[in-house]
């Protein structure tokens, strides 16, 4: 059990970190993230886990994810071997990065590699041993970032020439990420890394209590969240990294783990069919499929310059096809589809369908492609405006988000931010429209984040990982923004929501690691809702009268409206009463 | 069938107080005039959608060697054949239309008020701007041209006004309420107005008709998508008029292309958008399974958005002159054209069905009354 356990942390943390955009602002300056793989990798483990499915499955799967997820067992000293082993890999590539902290926005980047590699660094004495070039690194803290940030940023032709300097770097950084791109070949690589956990998982639970698709969706459901939201953690943090051997090494520990995943998902699709094909009719997580398809593309579109090169237009079109594919059944379902009216079942977890839009617009401009991105731009755009209104008109026939996945509203602020860089891509300037969704985007961020209130009295969980990718989106448009209105705002405003991002990711970190092992109340309920979830799972098809613990598997095989009834959460985690 | 006619006469006596003691005779005259209704013009838009189609193609078949091969298979006189046909049709269509309004103009008044059928009365004038596009011996910098603009475009501004003005003002009649597929055919309706005025010069014109048109465009395609209504919006029968999904915007796309001379940008996003929405549709036969069983009218309404996305294909294909844009073009125009002449074909056999008694349109706003 620990090892499986074990082994489930460690494929959840397997999720494609690296993200890079290469934008170029006039003079092809190249913004390129990267993530970092392991941070990506847990918070798309806690994503998976927190999956945000149905408003009404929602709760639920928050919390059965955690169930299914972890073994009733703590974490073991294996388990703790095991993650420090990720953690020391990746703070060894993020000491090397944080040496250079010179410009705002390499601080910026350095900043969230310090932050994370600083993470991986206190848990973890062993991690000291890696650093190399500066014996600074491991001290950053935020405010000594943040003060050598901002005495940076008063330098202001020095950050554009280290822009220029540092382009080559990051871009050869960049390009370990496009090697992955040919490893995600299946519709969910979230889902592929379940598969490898799964068969154990399965295994495991069917010692206990007996086979539970249902469990495995969850499971694959939750690393597939978790993937999209390591998506979502790309500050621009390249210019930090003054070794090119950072982002080569960040971007090849993605592009592994991506296929570790893939491959894993492979085995879940063989093995456990019925869930996937489950997942997919249901109609909030069949927008979870676009995520694998999304990390692809950022890793395409992150990779260093010396692999950049080598990547041809073909792989945007072998990319982009299944996304194609997804949108015909989705937005069509939104158009003609019986009961998954856009009316009842909009969410905020429906603007991943239109990020990838977006993202694919960027890579193909970025590849060169002109008529390609223009057409999944329109499309992206088009059904944008449509959800983008339904959201805001929260009609009544609209069922109401738990207050629990309320992160996932920061959503709204990824898609105009992905949008902006898209279209200031393939006009190849930073022109009104990019501006207007700029603008969107950073209000939609303000006036997100002022509602103190709206996110408050929750505690912690994994949903809160859906900060951290509008988030970080929002840094890297603000920072392209900047290069292309220079002043001391919009300079201070990038390294500002940089550093919030960076620091975001840091402590959904820390908190993600305390409360996984330290407090192990991530994972509340693994024993009774796994019971519970098993007695309600034989019905496998759809239109169930949802009994108290049949919510998530029938959830996953009928379509949300169909849901009624109670659903009762082991008392563990305070059992949340979701009525249907 | 004793029992059928005689069913149907106790229907018309219920429902059209006017033809209280009729004779059979009479009574299958007013019926007919009753049965008929505006969304025959479906015949006539796809018949003029098609000309200007083929007008298109013929005018610019100098510039493409991929069009040269397809027109070069028309022979010239069938495209007056074919112009004419259209004209014929309009003619025979509005002179019965007027007839009804003239006659049954209770049967007019609730057409109006039923929120499908308000829609179609767009579709004469839509078809006439499209003939007088297509004209072959018409060009649009003579007068004429500019006084049948007026005549043709003046109505719709009128229907414009007034429905687009219920839209957001009557209790009834709201947007939410009212709005299904075809309520698109208002918009098209700007946006054929403002593609002849702009080939006619007149800019602003086109500009302000285009904007009335995309402007409500926007309203419509939000609220379409959120299905607010969806069940009551539309019977099944007439489920062939999701087509006007992608009517609209490659409409709007050819619209633009008139008013800035040059297939720019936004343009090229209209008709992707199009295109993806032609391709979401032909993906869900099953849509359409119902309203294939039998023919109707409505299964016209499949070939009138079919041309204009050919028409859009060509317009493209002659700004990114390349061979997939090319192959575009070609399978769009030719599925057009056998999509057309199969309507036509069916409506010579079945031109029965065509007048059918138990239209279920009629009946839904012949309740109505």
């Amino acid at each position: 059990p620990h090892v499986l356990r074990a082994f489930h942390l460690f494929l959840g943390t397997l999720q494609p970190a690296d993200f890079d955009i290469i934008h170029s602002p006039g003079e092809d300056l190249a913004f390129t993230k990267v993530r970092e793989a392991i941070s990506d990798n847990i918070q798309a483990k806690k994503l998976s886990i927190s999956s945000p499915t149905s408003p009404i499955q929602m709760i639920e799967h928050y919390h059965v994810h955690s169930i299914s997820i972890s073994m009733p067992a703590s974490p073991s000293a294996f388990d703790r071997e095991r993650s420090k082993g990720i953690f020391e890999s990746e703070k060894g590539g993020s000491d090397i990065t944080n040496g250079k902290i010179n410009h705002p926005i390499s601080a910026t980047g350095g900043l969230q590699q310090q932050n994370q590699s600083k993470f991986h660094s206190q848990p973890m004495p062993i991690g000291n041993s890696h650093s190399n070039t500066s014996p600074d690194i491991k001290i950053l803290d935020s405010p000594e970032c943040q003060q050598q940030i901002s005495w940076n940023s008063r330098i202001k032709d020095e950050r554009y020439d280290s822009f220029k300097t540092w382009f080559g770097k990051l871009g050869r950084q960049m390009c370990n990420l496009r090697g992955k791109p040919q490893e995600p070949e299946e519709v969910t690589d979230a889902k592929n890394a379940k598969p490898e956990a799964v068969p154990a998982v399965g295994r495991y639970f069917d010692a206990l209590e007996g086979p539970e698709l249902d469990k495995l969706k969850v499971l694959i459901f939750c690393i597939q969240a978790i993937l999209w939201k390591t998506l979502a953690t790309s500050p621009s943090m390249t210019f930090l990294h003054v070794s090119p051997t950072i982002n080569p090494s960040l971007w090849c520990i993605s592009l592994a783990l991506m296929g570790l995943v893939s491959a894993i998902y492979m085995l879940k699709i063989i093995f456990y069919f019925e869930a996937v094909r489950r997942e997919y009719y249901h109609p909030v997580r069949v927008n979870f499929f676009f995520a694998p398809w999304i990390t692809c593309l950022f890793l395409a579109i992150g990779a260093p310059p010396s692999v950049a090169i080598k990547l041809h237009a073909e792989l945007w079109y072998v990319l982009m096809a299944p996304i194609f594919c997804l949108e015909l059944k989705i937005y069509g379902q939104w158009m003609s589809g019986g009961q998954r009216k856009l009316s009842r079942v909009a969410n905020p977890s429906n603007h991943l369908s239109i990020v990838g839009n977006f993202v694919g617009a960027l890579l193909g401009a970025s590849m060169g492609l002109k008529e390609g991105p223009i057409f999944f731009f329109a499309v992206g755009l088009a059904h944008y405006t449509v959800l983008f209104v339904t959201l805001y008109q929260r009609l009544p026939t609209n069922k109401t988000l738990p207050k629990e996945l309320h992160p996932v509203f920061f959503l709204f602020v990824a898609a105009p931010s992905v949008a902006c860089m898209a279209w200031a891509k393939i006009t190849g300037n930073f022109g009104y429209c990019s501006k207007i969704a700029y603008f969107t985007a950073l209000f939609l961020y303000a006036s997100l984040a002022v509602r103190i209130n709206f996110f408050r009295g929750f505690r912690f969980s994994l949903a809160w990982w859906a900060y951290t990718f509008p988030m970080t989106g929002a840094s890297i448009a603000t920072i392209r923004y900047s290069a292309e209105v220079e002043n001391t705002f919009t300079r201070t405003l990038s390294v500002a929501l940089s550093a919030i991002s960076t620091l975001t990711v840091a402590v959904m970190l820390v908190s993600t690691i305390i409360h996984a092992f330290v407090l192990h109340d991530l994972f509340p309920n693994d024993i009774s809702i796994a019971i519970t979830e098993r007695r309600a799972k034989a019905s496998k098809g759809c239109m169930h009268p949802v009994t108290s613990s049949s919510d998530t598997v029938d959830s996953e095989a009928c379509t949300s409206s169909k849901v009624e009834g109670h659903l009762h959460l082991p008392a563990l985690s305070g059992a949340t009463q979701v009525q249907l | 069938m004793e029992a059928a006619v005689e069913l149907r006469q106790i229907q018309l006596q219920v429902l059209e107080p006017v033809a209280a003691a009729a004779t059979g005779k009479a009574l299958s005259k007013f019926s007919m005039l009753t049965r008929f209704h505006a969304g025959y013009f479906r015949i006539s838009l796809s018949l003029c959608g098609q000309a200007l189609l083929w007008k298109t193609l013929i005018e610019s078949s100098t510039e493409t060697r991929a069009l040269r091969a397809v027109v070069s298979r028309l022979p010239s006189f069938a495209f007056v054949l074919l112009w004419s046909l259209a004209f014929l049709t309009l003619l025979a269509l509005c002179f019965l239309y007027v007839a009804r309004c003239v006659l049954r103009f209770r049967s007019v008044r609730a057409e109006f008020a039923h929120h499908v059928g308000m829609n179609y009365l767009f579709a004469p004038w839509i078809s006439w701007l499209l003939l007088l596009q297509s004209a072959p011996f018409l060009r649009p910098d003579t007068n004429g041209y500019l006084l049948l603009w007026c005549l043709f475009s003046l109505p719709i501004l009128a229907l414009d006004v007034k429905i687009y003005g219920q839209w957001f003002t009557q209790g009834k009649k709201f947007l939410s309420m009212v709005a299904n597929p075809s309520s698109q055919i208002s918009v098209i309706g700007n946006l054929v107005g403002a593609r002849a005025a702009a080939q006619m010069g007149w800019r602003e014109s086109a500009l302000c008709m285009f904007s009335l048109g995309i402007a409500h465009y926007l309203v419509l395609f939000v609220t379409l998508y959120q299905r607010l209504l969806d069940s009551n919006s539309l019977p099944a029968m007439l489920r062939p008029v999701f087509f006007l999904f992608f009517a609209a915007p490659s409409m709007a796309s050819l619209a633009w292309d008139s008013i800035s001379s040059t297939f720019d940008a936004p343009c090229k996003m209209l008709f992707f958008l199009s295109l993806f929405l032609f391709a979401s549709l032909v993906c869900r036969p099953a849509l359409f399974r119902r309203s294939m069983r039998r023919f109707s009218v409505a299964w016209w309404a499949y070939s009138f958005p079919l041309s204009v996305l050919a028409l859009a294909a060509t317009e493209y294909a002659q700004e990114v002159k390349g061979a997939v844009a090319n192959m575009l073009m070609l399978i769009l125009s030719v599925l057009s054209m056998v999509v057309t002449l199969v309507l036509l074909v069916f409506t010579a056999i079945k031109a029965n069905d065509l007048l059918p008694h138990d239209d279920p349109f009629m009946c839904s706003f012949n309740n109505m009354q």
